[in-house]
């Protein structure tokens, strides 16, 4: 079943130097409980589609429908709410003025989620949910560790009940022990709450890894989509492949498969 | 064996409100002439730290306690004047860091910032000799251009470039020991994978020895002919790059190998929970130069 499909999705910036193509006429679906990895290198267009799915900014041109509905270009608190944000970076995505818990609890006032009274106890309950102990709702942002500021970001997003998460980028400023961590957490939290990811990043293990499908982008358009399994065993797009020749590999399986993907053979 | 670089048994700690806290305890690690050294682990481990006082930028800080021996092409670092220390910064060693854009200073064009670099070691160039020597620099990291890129300025430039520019620009005193931190974290995958292989080509070429530090296992095993892993302060194990690959012999160095996702699809990683066991002692595989 289809949760999210972008339609001919184009965004297109002005600037002095003449027009930018950010997003050129984009059009994919997004399955219920899928995860799907958007992958590109920087400038792609990755981020800007983030934007779109998340009514942040409108397009130029084409459409998203969620769940069978057209979203506007100004969103209903539901559909606001229905689809959450988790960033890179939480240090700058958390106040650092407010409290953990004030921060989570931020989604659940604005959507009204639940009666005031139970509120500190949903907010604790999801930063449990993520592997953070209840009492840490009283700290600040700057207190906590990188992995758990991330947990936090998280926690936060799932406290708001969504059914699609875009995830940009929320492991690469992770420790590998602590990526790995969180990684599992990403899944366990899927699986168990049937949730929907936009999974944008540029690691390609991490996507080999997390990833139901993969939609690979360069320079705003959509070069190719396909299985994971598919696109990591018979890459197709010549950029595809560059983009595989460059991951760093750990172990010789990951070296002989790298090298013979990046050659096309 | 002479090293170029010899570090026996540093040991740094920060003074605090608390008292002491104790970042390094006793590091032993040494790097021969042209030899290319990654200094491996998470961070808080104490990787950057080290670089930072091979640099003797941390024993200049009032509330950081130093000790131990820094050996550098035969002298000691730890007993030096700050002004011999500050004489070798950009000459004999220099560094490159994570974020080049942020690293340039905006204010300046690329040819100024080269002709600061190259008047440390002769303060009597000119512009005109500070350009021509800065021009065939960045033509060896496949600036192509180079006369256009002198002129410009950092943010002018996009990340991929100004990475080249740093690295030209760290080796165009002829450093024998080049300090590169994280170098191309910033950066795509694909820029970060041409520019480490830019990188190793030149230091082969001029036989410049690096200490690269970085978390990144997969970049390390392209770039180094030998590994220090790095945990909470202690070496945990070394090795040539191959034998710590193939046989990992510490359980932190076996957990962070676990741990990396692999693009062969083995599902998401195993993760090994914080052990007893990574605090155990080290493991030396024999080989290499050491």
């Amino acid at each position: 079943m289809t949760l999210l499909s972008v339609e001919n999705l184009t965004k297109t910036f002005s600037a002095p130097s003449g027009p930018i193509h950010a997003v050129r006429d984009v059009s994919f679906e997004v399955q219920r409980g899928e995860c799907l990895a958007v992958v590109g290198e920087s400038g792609s267009g990755k981020t800007t589609l983030a934007n779109m799915i998340l009514g942040i900014l409108g397009a130029t041109a084409g459409e998203i429908r969620f769940d069978g509905a057209v979203l506007p270009a100004k969103r209903a608190p539901a559909h606001r709410r229905a689809i959450q944000f988790v960033q890179q970076n939480p240090l700058s995505s958390l106040n650092p003025k407010r409290s953990i818990g004030a921060s989570v609890r931020l989604g659940l006032d604005t959507y009204a989620i639940g009666p005031r009274a139970d509120r500190w106890i949903k907010v604790e309950d999801a930063l449990e949910e993520v592997g953070l102990p209840r009492e840490m709702r009283h700290r600040a942002p700057a207190a906590l560790s990188g992995g758990q500021r991330q947990r936090v970001g998280i926690a936060r997003a799932l406290a708001c009940e969504p059914e699609l998460v875009v995830l940009d980028e929320p492991t690469s400023a992770l420790d590998v022990l602590v990526q790995a961590r969180v990684l599992r957490l990403l899944n366990d939290l899927r699986q168990r709450k049937g949730l929907t990811y936009v999974f944008i990043t540029h690691d390609l293990a991490v996507v080999r890894n997390v990833a139901d499908r993969v939609a690979v982008f360069k320079s705003g358009q959509l070069v190719e989509l396909g299985q994971t399994a598919q696109i990591f065993s018979a890459p197709q797009h010549p950029y595809t492949r560059s983009l595989i020749g460059a991951v760093p590999v750990v172990d010789d399986a990951e070296l002989d498969l790298r090298n013979r993907l990046a050659k096309g053979t | 064996m002479s090293h170029l670089l010899d570090i026996r048994d540093l040991h740094l700690a920060f003074k605090g409100l608390g008292g002491l806290t104790e970042v390094l305890h006793g590091i032993t690690l040494d790097i021969a002439a042209g030899e290319r050294v990654a200094l491996v682990g998470e961070s808080g481990s104490g990787k950057s730290v080290t670089a930072r006082i091979v640099l003797g930028l941390l024993q200049e800080m009032r509330n950081a306690r130093v000790t131990g021996r820094v050996g550098f092409d035969g002298a000691d670092i730890m007993t030096m004047a700050p002004r011999d220390r500050a004489r070798l910064r950009g000459t004999e060693m220099s560094m490159i860091f994570q974020d080049p854009t942020s690293s340039l200073n905006p204010t300046f064009t690329i040819g100024n910032q080269f002709a600061e670099v190259m008047r440390r070691r002769d303060p009597r160039l000119n512009q005109a000799a500070c350009d021509a020597r800065a021009t065939e620099m960045l033509a060896e990291v496949s600036i192509p251009d180079p006369g256009r890129v002198l002129a410009n300025y950092p943010f002018q430039l996009s990340g991929g470039m100004n990475q080249r520019v740093m690295i030209a620009m760290a080796l165009v005193n002829n450093p024998k020991l080049l300090l590169a931190d994280e170098p191309g974290t910033a950066l795509d995958v694909s820029v970060q994978a041409q520019t480490l292989r830019l990188m190793h080509d030149l230091v082969e070429k001029h036989r410049t020895a690096v200490l690269f530090i970085s978390h990144n296992l997969g970049v390390v095993r392209e770039f180094a002919d030998r590994v220090y892993v790095i945990y909470r302060g202690r070496i945990v194990e070394t090795g040539p790059t191959g034998a710590i690959f193939h046989n990992p012999g510490h359980a932190y160095t076996r957990a962070l190998m676990d741990a990396v996702p692999r693009i062969t699809g083995a599902g998401l990683p195993a993760v090994p929970e914080v052990s007893d066991d990574f605090l155990a002692p080290m493991v030396r595989h024999e080989g290499g130069t050491s």
